[in-house]
């Protein structure tokens, strides 16, 4: 571990513009949910309202619960979920013993790399019409497995690409003694190379979850009404003649959560100090 | 384990007692001002009804029974308001018969009626009995009927709102005998809703204050401006086509030659830019929502905006300017021989529509026609659902709109909206309607902007829709645009 | 430190020579790829041959093959296509170009903590959870001229000498006003990548240094900036491409207007494809997209090559 010591004053400047950052990346969110507790006539009125007159849950109530009274939003929660938890499983699955033999044995060379990287790149505005149709005639649409496999070609790409540049940077003094030692290729790579690269598995994780979580364009044009995200929920509390700020902003909220949590519970592997020393060791 | 038990139940309990009190019917007593009948019952057919989300689809919620009556369950998917056209385009293309009622803003009727998407009407509408099937088109306003509803000389659609776009000024302010007086001494006329589009840029003008100064009595707490109107990208063209239409403006010529590059077109959108310094500076940003709030939150003096916000004004949640409102028919423009001309566009607007792929098409037809006419004075009458009224018969009884502080009031806005609707404009109906709209909206943008002159503004756009009509195919083009043409002349909006 | 060390201490990450079965490479990555080529070359091939006719959805005439007349047309005769390709670029340049030195300037600064790390990091996670639409929602509401707390804040912040602007509605502020709206959202994800990345230099490089003698600035940037920049170039790559994708925040925050002064390339190709239905036309700007996004993708890649190249000498 880098021993360095600081001086206090370097330490308070750190800090300084780390609050400063705090306060500028938080404050969009903590207005959110300021307003997830307003009533209508508190979204617009001068000078802003910071603090609701009252704390109370109706626009959380109107947001989650089924129609005819609410919007829905559990069931979007639940949908945004599966597919994202889906699409992420999938993606990490396949993508990270991909990454390794790119990264170690540069299986196919650069060509394929790069006609992986390529997948992602193709316009998702112009790609959403063939595959509608495509998924039209396979009658999947409407359902998890479409947006699953739709939003996998993103994530997919992003995982492998991700994942082979933090194998690459390790170092494989490990996995070539447990070679030698008779262990298969197969085993070095669960048991040594992935625990190693732990931080980069979890920080892709979570954004491979994020993006699909995020995901707009497709969601809207492949389902219907069977499956709901949130992305598609929320612009639909856009009306041609309202806009219900109030049910936007506590389904924002309650959007995040899931996000949040899984950031809390990977946090441990995140930031943990590696265990390269044990190479060094 | 217990105490969860006794949550869980808290909660059922809650649920249940809650849901039912929350479920909405518009009137305790809907008003019998229709002879209608149900049909036989249709067995058990579900009907996929797609529309915009939101509180516009609460009739489907209010007359659940009525359906139920005759076997009807209603499945509903909601789209976002501004994906209307592509989501239901996409799946009629790929003929995925996944709707069996279809809500749209009716300047598509072009594009789906034409491509044969949608199942003609005109046999269900006069089949027997009559208190089933008929939805008295003759009451509904001719504009939205003629050119909203029909196309290419069949019915396609029956309406649900009847959007039209209004002038509403602060009746208080009007009447206040200060600014009267100074008015009367500045310009030399009365203070009165502006008839003409100059009279509307001056009067616009004369109430535009800066924070401090003095309006109708009172110091201004903040600036203080003439009008507003919708600036954001998208539908800011609707505002200034009812100055260019005013102004004998029409989208083609019978050749479908572009005729919006004209000196009536550049003076009407000169108007506009000029009219700018009298709206707030951020009014480029205005969507529906900024609209309404300019002027219910007593920023403006005037708002040029959708026949919904009168039902609004006097909302004290929604609005501060209690209810002091009036509507005036929109501004025109003065002729050579000294008439004046009014046009107000329509935009938006919503109709409802059979898929012709439907496996349903009886019983959607009569959801349609239900919904249109048996049931419409509440949809239009309360403050529910944002729908407003399309039927002579909605202007007829002031009584049920029940929002207004008074009858009178309510039959005043009522007089107002009809006498817009009387001259109402369409906006264009044929298919590509979207791209021609985007394409001038882009073009008017630019020019607000500064970006480029009106001239060159215009001349782009009508060298743009020249394009678009290429693409189309200009044979087809030309046919359908006589069509509709045939249709503006019954109405009288042109020779 | 002498550049034999350095480059010595390189050499040892990424020899290639690592045994294996002879089939093994390939059944690792088959899943992958086989999956990948699935889903992408039914629709790849569709878009190509549409690319080459003219087709509308909302005419009755049927599609016509016209070779490369959408390729010409998109590429000589569409102003608003040049515009968007200079407001996307302008984008990236600035946003991504911001997200990563605030990024890695963050993410250096949070190495440095031993206390409070985790939580800050958690925090600053946060935007990257929230979905565009709804950012994009709030920040509409946050850049409101008159009800929007941002023109409120800058008008006590500065004792009433500024009241804030109309930030959508103007052709100088929009597209800087989307711009952050983007730095607000990714500058943590790029934060997370750089701290693992940082994470993952082996110390005694660092000890080396000291023994050496290097100051703080130059141990940054002969050290942890070299060492960081192979996943900074990837992460570059993510966010450019997906900046040149960037639609959702247009759409809630401008459409892109005023005028065309957010219209990115990704929401002209949605209002072509989507509300005017011209396919053909569509699918050729997509491909364009798609060449442009290869080549600058290629410039970076080799670059990244070259750093490991170096590395195995």
């Amino acid at each position: 571990m880098r021993e360095r010591k600081d001086r206090p004053i370097t330490r308070i400047i750190i800090y300084a513009i780390l609050l400063l950052a705090l306060a500028f990346f938080l404050f969009p969110v903590l207005w959110t949910f300021v307003t997830s507790f307003k009533t209508q006539k508190e979204f617009f009125s001068y000078p802003p309202v910071f603090v609701p007159q009252q704390i109370d849950l109706h626009n959380y109530i109107g947001a989650m619960i089924p129609p005819p009274d609410g919007r829905n939003g559990f069931k979007s929660l639940m949908d945004s979920g599966i597919v994202a938890l889906g699409t992420t499983i999938l993606s990490m699955i396949l993508g990270a013993p991909a990454a390794y033999s790119l990264a170690r044995w540069k299986t196919g060379g650069d060509d394929l790399s790069f006609w992986i990287l390529s997948t992602r790149m193709f316009p998702p505005v112009a790609a959403a019409l063939p595959l509608f149709f495509i998924f039209q005639k396979l009658k999947l649409l409407d359902t998890y497995y479409v947006l699953i496999l739709a939003n996998t070609i993103f994530v997919l790409a992003f995982v492998i690409w991700m994942l082979k540049g933090y194998f690459e940077d390790l170092p494989t003094e490990l996995e070539e003694a447990a070679l030698i030692d008779g262990c298969s290729s197969f085993r070095a790579f669960t048991l040594i190379a992935l625990p190693l690269v732990a931080p980069g598995l979890v920080a892709t994780t979570l954004f491979a979850f994020v993006f699909t979580w995020n995901e707009f364009l497709f969601a809207l044009l492949l389902t219907r009404r069977a499956v709901r995200t949130l992305t598609v929920m929320v612009p639909s509390l856009v009306g041609g003649h309202e806009i219900l700020w109030g049910e936007i902003a506590a389904a924002g909220i309650v959007a995040i959560i899931p996000g949040i949590v899984l950031a809390l519970l990977l946090q441990r592997y995140l930031i943990r100090g590696l265990t390269l020393g044990a190479v060094k060791g | 384990m217990k105490r969860y038990l006794y949550t869980v139940l808290a909660l059922v309990m809650v649920f249940t007692i809650v849901m039912p009190a929350l479920a909405q019917a518009p009137n305790e007593d809907p008003l019998d001002v229709y002879k209608w009948d149900y049909p036989e019952s249709f067995g058990n057919v579900t009907i996929a009804v797609i529309g915009d989300a939101g509180h516009n689809l609460k009739p489907y919620e209010f007359w659940k029974e009525d359906l139920a009556k005759v076997g009807i369950t209603a499945e509903i998917i909601e789209v976002p308001f501004d994906a209307v056209y592509e989501k239901e385009m996409a799946e009629f293309v790929v003929g995925s018969g996944a709707f069996d009622l279809v809500t749209f803003y009716p300047a598509y009727i072009g594009d789906f009626a034409g491509n044969g998407f949608l199942e003609p009407l005109d046999d269900y509408m006069v089949k027997e009995p009559a208190a089933v099937w008929d939805p008295a088109a003759d009451d509904i306003l001719p504009p939205f009927w003629e050119l909203y509803c029909r196309f290419g000389g069949k019915s396609y659609a029956l309406p649900i709102d009847g959007d039209i776009l209004l002038l509403l000024y602060r009746k208080d302010l009007f009447e206040n005998e200060e600014e009267m007086a100074a008015f009367k001494a500045k310009y030399g006329r009365d203070l009165a809703a502006p008839t003409t589009w100059d009279e509307y840029k001056e009067v616009a003008e004369f109430f535009t204050r800066k924070k401090g100064d003095m309006l109708a009595g009172k110091e201004l707490a903040h600036n203080f401006y003439g009008t507003a109107e919708y600036g954001e990208r998208g539908f800011s063209v609707y505002w200034f086509l009812n100055r260019f239409t005013s102004n004998g403006g029409m989208y083609f010529d019978a050749d479908m030659n572009p005729t919006i590059n004209t000196p009536e077109a550049a003076a009407a959108l000169q108007n506009m830019i000029d009219t700018l310094p009298f709206m707030p500076p951020d009014v480029m940003a205005y969507g529906y929502e900024e609209l309404k709030d300019a002027f219910l939150k007593d920023y403006t003096a005037m708002v040029i905006q959708w026949s919904d916000v009168p039902k609004k004004a006097g909302d004290p949640e929604l609005s501060e300017i209690g209810g002091m409102v009036d509507v005036a028919v929109l501004p025109g423009w003065a002729m050579e021989d000294g008439t004046v001309v009014h046009r107000s566009m329509m935009p938006v607007g919503r109709v409802l529509a059979v898929a012709v792929d439907s496996a349903n098409k009886e019983a959607a037809y009569w959801v349609a026609k239900h919904l249109s006419y048996d049931r419409s004075l509440d949809d239009v009458a309360t403050m529910l659902t944002g729908l407003d009224p399309y039927r002579y018969s909605h202007f007829a009884h002031p009584e049920a709109y029940k929002m207004f502080v008074s009858e009178e009031a309510a039959a005043d806005y009522l007089k107002g909206v009809e006498a817009n609707m009387a001259v109402g404009f369409p906006e264009i109906f044929i298919p590509g309607s979207a791209a021609y709209t985007d394409a001038l909206d882009l073009q008017v943008q630019k020019a607000l902007t500064g970006e480029a002159t009106p001239e060159e503004a215009l001349a782009a756009a009508s060298a743009d829709w020249d394009k678009i009509t290429d693409k189309l195919g200009r044979e087809q083009q030309v046919k359908l645009w006589n069509q509709a043409l045939e249709s503006y002349k019954a109405l009288g909006l042109i020779e | 430190m002498s550049n034999d060390v350095i480059a010595k201490k390189r050499k040892n990450r990424t020899s290639t020579g690592l045994r294996t079965g002879r089939w093994t490479p390939t059944f690792f990555v088959l899943p992958a790829v086989i999956l990948l080529f699935l889903i992408t070359i039914v629709p790849f091939i569709i878009e190509l041959i549409l690319s080459l006719h003219v087709y509308e959805f909302t005419s009755l005439a049927d599609p016509q093959f016209v070779g490369l007349q959408n390729y010409v047309d998109v590429l000589l005769h569409d102003a608003r296509f040049w515009n968007a390709m200079k407001i996307t670029f302008i984008f990236i340049i600035g946003a991504v170009g911001l997200e990563l030195l605030l990024g890695v300037s963050l993410a250096l600064l949070l190495n440095r903590l031993r206390r409070g790390r985790s939580l800050i990091t958690s925090l600053l996670l946060i935007p990257v959870m929230i979905a565009p639409v709804v950012s994009g929602m709030m920040w509409f509401m946050i850049y409101d001229d008159k009800f929007g707390p941002l023109n409120y804040i800058i008008e006590i912040v500065s004792f009433g000498h500024f009241g804030g602007t109309a930030w959508l509605a103007q052709l100088s502020t929009a597209l800087p006003s989307v711009m952050v709206v983007d730095i607000w959202q990714w500058t943590p994800f790029i934060i997370l990548i750089a701290l693992a990345g940082l994470q993952s230099i082996p110390p005694e490089l660092y000890e080396a240094a000291e023994v050496d003698g290097c100051g703080a600035w130059q141990t940054l940037w002969n050290i942890t900036l070299p060492m960081l920049a192979p996943v900074m170039v990837v992460g570059f790559l993510i966010r450019f491409m997906d900046a040149f994708k960037l639609f959702d925040v247009v759409y809630l925050l401008t459409r892109g207007g005023p005028g065309s002064a957010t219209e990115t390339i990704s929401f002209y190709t949605y209002l072509r494809g989507f509300k005017q239905f011209s396919i053909g036309y569509t699918a050729a700007l997509a491909f364009i997209q798609l060449i442009v996004i290869i080549f600058v993708s290629k410039l970076f890649i080799g670059y990244l090559q070259r750093q490991r190249g170096e590395e195995v000498a």
